[in-house]
């Protein structure tokens, strides 16, 4: 009995929580609170996501945030990695690019937003080079620290053993620094999709931001539509996060960061 | 470090830059591209409309609303975060809700802000505190979960009160994380605060610069962008300062445990 309920409690009660804001939801909607022009009810918008589950529009449209979100993302990570490990491994070349780089990484990628819509258009190339541009900087930061965060046992073996260029890169440099991409990754996916989002709504890609924005721009009667995308654009961050999250995990138990007690993850400041 | 390697160091610092900001202003002197005009047409620009003229009352509304929108946010997610801390059951009842709000992308809801608050400047306040108050909860909850309970048995040892332990415990035990959380809610208001100035706004940095575009007059959009870029540098980096000021004996401590500084 008492293992049954152990194993219950942890999906019971934020089922129930679930079930209160729903029901809270609807509750607002349908006394008043809210008018139908600010806020539809609860039973309208899961109507209208069943609905938009069923069409081609709105895959399409996940089909095209989430493309721009992994090339954007795995553009940026490859620069990153590579100019990373070498400004990493390099003092002179780190000193001399520091404060550039901390530069970029403090101007707001959405600064060059209407720039990057003027040269490329409302395109899928538009978003990826905004997202690879707001992604790579933070992440080449978390490389070099990674980088020279090294232990120098292991440099100082990899050295005296001869291992050097590309098979150092691959098997001591890389595995040394991976928890810090790990977490740098899972940071700047988030970022990435923020700012396909963005590049949707206001720059007119293809994609969930952009079927929101035509929602609202429709009418009253297609507002449930328009949260229900919103509700879409939630789950996304969860898979995507959710993703990152267990890759950091599962895939970095091995590194001594990740053997002690659970960590938060090796963010560089 | 004796006086040349300092010296050296900020040679090794500031070369870059400077060749970077020499190559854009030879290389873009003679350009022709509609896109990339010369950096001294940018520059002659940039001191029109921004110092002389009326282009500066542009940031006035940004700045209160980013104001307005970080502060409130990030007081309801700090106090949201303690909550949370104090109460568990609470905690895990509202868990996948919070999960969802601060993983959903904040963006996705202005068009839902403008349906709430109308076109005012109310709907982009509410979406700059919204997104500022998700990484500010979960970066308190986390900070406050991650005291050592020895620190509270030490504080019931020697019998300090609820108020002192939330003072000399609680509150230096969470703050670097806490700043860590806000530091990620200025972050995205910074964001939310230009996203919310080029749909369907009025005024605003992010109006000047994308009603800059539209009308093609792409060295007034380059001066608004320049203007962006270092406000938002200077905010964030404001923002390390004060962080770095209030948090001196954190990292003091920390170096001397042979931690990373």
């Amino acid at each position: 009995m008492q293992a049954a309920i152990g194993f219950v409690r942890p999906v019971l009660v934020p089922c129930v929580t679930l079930l209160l804001v729903l029901a809270g939801w609807q509750a607002v909607t349908v006394s008043g609170l809210f008018r139908p022009d600010q806020f539809p009810t609860m039973t309208d918008t899961l109507t209208a996501l069943g609905a938009a589950l069923g069409t081609s529009e709105l895959w399409t449209a996940v089909g095209a945030t989430l493309q721009g979100w992994a090339i954007g993302l795995v553009i940026a990570a490859v620069l990153a990695v590579v100019v990373g490990c070498v400004l990493g491994a390099n003092d002179v070349a780190f000193r001399s690019t520091a404060s550039l780089i901390e530069v970029f990484k403090a101007i707001p990628a959405i600064a060059i937003l209407p720039l990057v819509i003027l040269v490329l258009g409302s395109t899928i190339g538009m978003k990826v080079f905004l997202i690879a541009f707001g992604a790579f900087w933070p992440l080449v930061i978390q490389v070099i620290y990674g980088v020279r965060a090294m232990d120098p046992t292991v440099s100082d073996t990899a050295r005296a053993l001869g291992v050097r260029g590309w098979r150092r890169f691959v098997t001591v440099t890389l595995p040394s620094a991976s928890p810090y991409i790990a977490t740098g990754l899972r940071i700047a996916s988030a970022s990435a999709l923020i700012l396909a989002v963005v590049a949707e709504l206001v720059g007119g890609a293809e994609g969930i931001g952009r079927r929101i924005l035509f929602a609202r721009n429709a009418g009253v009667t297609a507002y449930p539509t328009m949260y229900a995308y919103i509700l879409v654009a939630g789950c996304l961050g969860i898979v995507l996060t959710g993703a990152f999250f267990l890759l950091e995990r599962k895939g970095m138990h091995w590194h001594e960061s990740q053997r002690g007690v659970g960590t938060a993850g090796l963010e560089a400041r | 470090m004796n006086r040349r390697t300092r010296w050296a160091r900020l040679a090794l610092a500031v070369w870059l830059p400077v060749v970077v900001l020499v190559v854009w202003w030879f290389a873009s002197a003679t350009s022709n591209s509609p896109y990339f005009p010369p950096l001294t047409d940018i520059l002659d620009e940039l001191v029109d409309e921004w110092v002389f003229g009326d282009a500066k009352w542009q940031l006035l509304p940004s700045l209160r609303n980013l104001a307005v929108g970080f502060v409130g946010g990030s007081l309801l997610g700090v106090l949201g975060g303690a909550l949370l801390w104090r109460v568990p059951v609470l905690r895990r009842a509202t868990n996948p809700i919070v999960y969802f709000l601060y993983v959903l992308p904040a963006p996705a809801l202005l068009p839902a802000m403008i349906a709430l608050f109308g076109l005012g400047e109310v709907r982009q306040m509410a979406l700059i505190a919204f997104g500022a108050t998700w990484p500010a909860l979960l970066n308190t909850l986390d900070g406050m979960r991650g005291i050592d309970e020895v620190k509270f048995d030490t504080a019931r040892a020697m019998g300090f009160g609820a108020l002192r332990t939330l003072w000399q415990v609680v509150l230096p035990g969470a703050s670097p994380q806490i700043a860590a959380g806000l530091r990620a809610s200025l972050q995205v208001s910074i964001i939310l605060m230009v996203v919310s100035e080029m749909v369907a706004a009025e005024e605003g940095i992010g109006y000047f610069i994308l009603e800059a575009q539209t009308v093609f007059a792409i060295t007034t959009m380059w001066t608004g962008i320049l203007v962006l870029a270092v406000v938002g540098t200077a905010l964030n980096y404001a923002f390390v300062g004060i962080e770095r000021r209030a948090l001196a004996w954190h990292y003091g401590s920390r170096r001397i445990g042979g931690g990373p500084a």
